[in-house]
């Protein structure tokens, strides 16, 4: 490791304010090791290959504490600090399987892991084995985590235009990036949608008239781009001939569902895997309404 | 039995993908099931009369007990019968000397991922090393390692992967346990259509003798860091020497067990291209289940496949 990036490391743990809210010791657990902090430069050496999906958002850096006691399973605190709240609750939207608990902005408990976010921090705190103990413990830790973050963040504005019936809980994600849509839901193996670290994207699941739908609802930086991609989206996966301006009908693809799209402006709204093209429809067009009134 | 088989249509994501690598018929990705080549002539997956590849599953309900500890003994005992199984010898010390020579340097190639504690169990590792030095192979010529191991030296490979649905690759078994041996590892992540020419690498190519596989505890979850919900006991281990079709099989359990958990097709993301990929670019094996033949050994409760 490079000395500069010593320094700097040694200045994060320094400056961190949530280092300070982490107990030295809880229910009989101890801080094992040394904290660690891991930044973009080294995520990889904390977590492999997987770094690339906190990369995909705006991550700042990881701090690391273990927690031990012997003939009990170890605890381990991650407090990712992300530049944004809004990529904050992006990452803990990656992964929603688990019980909704009452923790901060938003939180998860699923044997032994616990996942929750507030304001610019995502955190993760996961007991190598679940326990009644480990779990008081890991509840322990995440609400002294979430009281020493002094305000809540706000959510992407995106969400506000999804339409709020027949939406199927916990299958909203945000993100930005190919990477994170690959992850989530695989449309191809190219960028159709000309997915960038500048666009915004949230996906969802739709579930009404006895069918489901999947959402992706696309912002991006110029409306020239939102209609390269349309463009794109058009000629590549429903197979039809691009005009600006020209407007396609809903298509039933070979698998017998039903997909579309509409542009608004630098929005794009893409609707697949539809089983009824009225819900298509009618997801289409709520989630325009609702674009136009974000906009006003 | 009845042969049963499933409807399955070719859709618009298999037609993108398609164009992209240059051939339809590289399509492995459905709506939670692979598609396979000998599906449409009714063929029922894995259970190939003339196989291309045999592939043995083994599963022991104590193998994996309270607490999720692994019953040492137990594992050792399953890797022996698969391996005789597969071998077709007699006894696990002559299924054994068909594989690993007294004078080989044998490379132990396991797994140890300290971020998703996804391992290779310790209980197959030592059950493998141990089996290897009573084949003649000298302690100081056996290699267990995960990153560092010294694979250009060795002149036999044993890999010895877990079983994980992965975030950039799609599953990480066999193929995606060689990553560390490749100079560039993280350009065979998303996309890792070229995983398998990593075996093809002149100081890796031909030397794996044998690969068995971790099926203790997989994990079907999304990652990139573990959910314990999204872990299961399998309470199996499975053999081979064909990469592709051990990937093939384990792709498919991990699949099923995705869909049962939602009670709706969960298909995993990405694609692992590469399976295909390993088939018909790399030669490594084959991908197609209507050419593999899976033996299944033992407990057979829940076993997916």
């Amino acid at each position: 490791m490079a000395q500069s990036q010593v320094t700097d490391k040694a200045k994060i743990l320094a400056a961190f304010p949530l280092r300070g809210a982490l107990p030295p010791e809880i229910s009989g657990w101890k801080s094992g090791r040394e904290d660690q902090v891991f930044t973009r430069d080294d995520i990889f050496d904390f977590m492999d290959g997987g770094g690339e999906i906190y990369l995909a958002y705006d991550f700042q850096f990881v701090f690391v504490r273990e927690y031990v006691q012997p003939d009990a399973p170890s605890i381990v605190a991650e407090i990712y600090q992300m530049t944004s709240s809004q990529d904050a609750f992006g990452v803990f939207t990656h992964d929603t399987d688990g019980d909704e608990v009452e923790l901060g902005q938003g939180a998860i408990y699923a044997a032994g892991l616990l996942r929750f976010w507030k304001d610019r921090i995502f955190g993760r705190i996961m007991a190598d084995r679940e326990t009644p103990e480990a779990r008081a413990a890991i509840m322990g830790l995440g609400e002294k985590i979430v009281a020493a973050i002094p305000q809540d963040g706000e959510k992407p504005e995106l969400i506000k235009a999804l339409p709020a019936e027949g939406l199927r809980p916990k299958s909203l994600s945000y993100f930005h990036t190919l990477i994170s849509l690959n992850a989530h839901f695989y449309l191809a193996n190219v960028n159709i949608l000309r997915l960038s670290p500048e666009t915004e994207v949230v996906l969802a699941r739709y579930e009404k008239e006895g069918s489901t739908a999947r959402l992706l609802l696309i912002e991006y930086p110029s409306v020239e781009r939102t209609v390269d991609a349309e463009g794109r989206f058009m000629e590549m996966f429903l197979l039809e001939r691009f005009e600006a301006g020209r407007r396609v009908p809903p298509k039933k693809l070979e698998d017998g569902n039903f997909a579309g799209l509409l542009r608004s402006g630098r929005y794009l709204i893409v609707v697949i895997e539809a089983g009824k093209k009225s819900v298509l429809e009618w997801i289409i067009k709520t989630t325009f309404h609702n674009l136009e009134g974000l906009k006003q | 039995m009845k042969k049963r088989r499933t409807a399955r249509v070719f859709t618009r994501r298999d037609f993108i993908k398609g164009a992209a690598m240059g051939t339809l018929g590289m399509a492995l990705y459905g709506k939670g099931r692979p598609m396979f080549a000998g599906e449409a002539a009714g063929a029922v997956p894995f259970a190939a009369d003339d196989p291309q590849s045999v592939v043995v599953l083994l599963r022991n309900e104590k193998a994996v007990g309270p607490g999720d500890k692994v019953d040492a003994a137990v594992v050792q005992e399953m890797i022996d019968t698969a391996l005789t199984e597969f071998s077709g010898e007699a006894d696990t010390a002559k299924a054994w000397a068909k594989y690993v020579h007294a004078d080989d340097t044998v490379g132990v190639k396991f797994s140890r991922c300290d971020w998703m504690k996804v391992h290779t169990d310790q209980a197959v590792i030592d059950a493998v090393v141990k089996r290897v030095g009573e084949a003649g192979v000298a302690k100081e010529r056996i290699f267990a390692q995960d990153g560092g191991l010294p694979f250009a030296k060795c002149t036999a490979l044993i890999n010895v992967p877990p079983v994980k649905v992965h975030t950039l690759t799609g599953i990480a078994v066999s193929m995606k346990n060689y990553i560390n041996f490749s100079p560039a590892p993280s350009k065979y992540h998303a996309p890792s259509t070229n995983l398998g020419e990593i075996f093809l690498l002149p100081e890796v190519k031909g030397k794996t003798r044998l690969i068995i596989v971790d099926l203790l505890r997989p994990y079907f979850g999304p990652g990139p860091q573990v959910n314990p919900l999204h872990r299961w006991n399998y309470h199996g281990v499975m053999v081979g020497t064909d990469p592709v079709a051990v990937e093939s099989v384990c792709l498919n359990i991990c699949q099923a067990k995705r869909n049962l958990f939602k009670g709706e097709p969960w298909p995993i993301t990405p694609p692992p291209d590469f399976i295909a990929a390993a088939d018909k670019t790399y030669k490594l094996g084959t991908s197609d289940p209507a050419r593999i033949k899976l033996i299944r050994l033992g407990w057979d409760k829940d076993i997916l496949v």
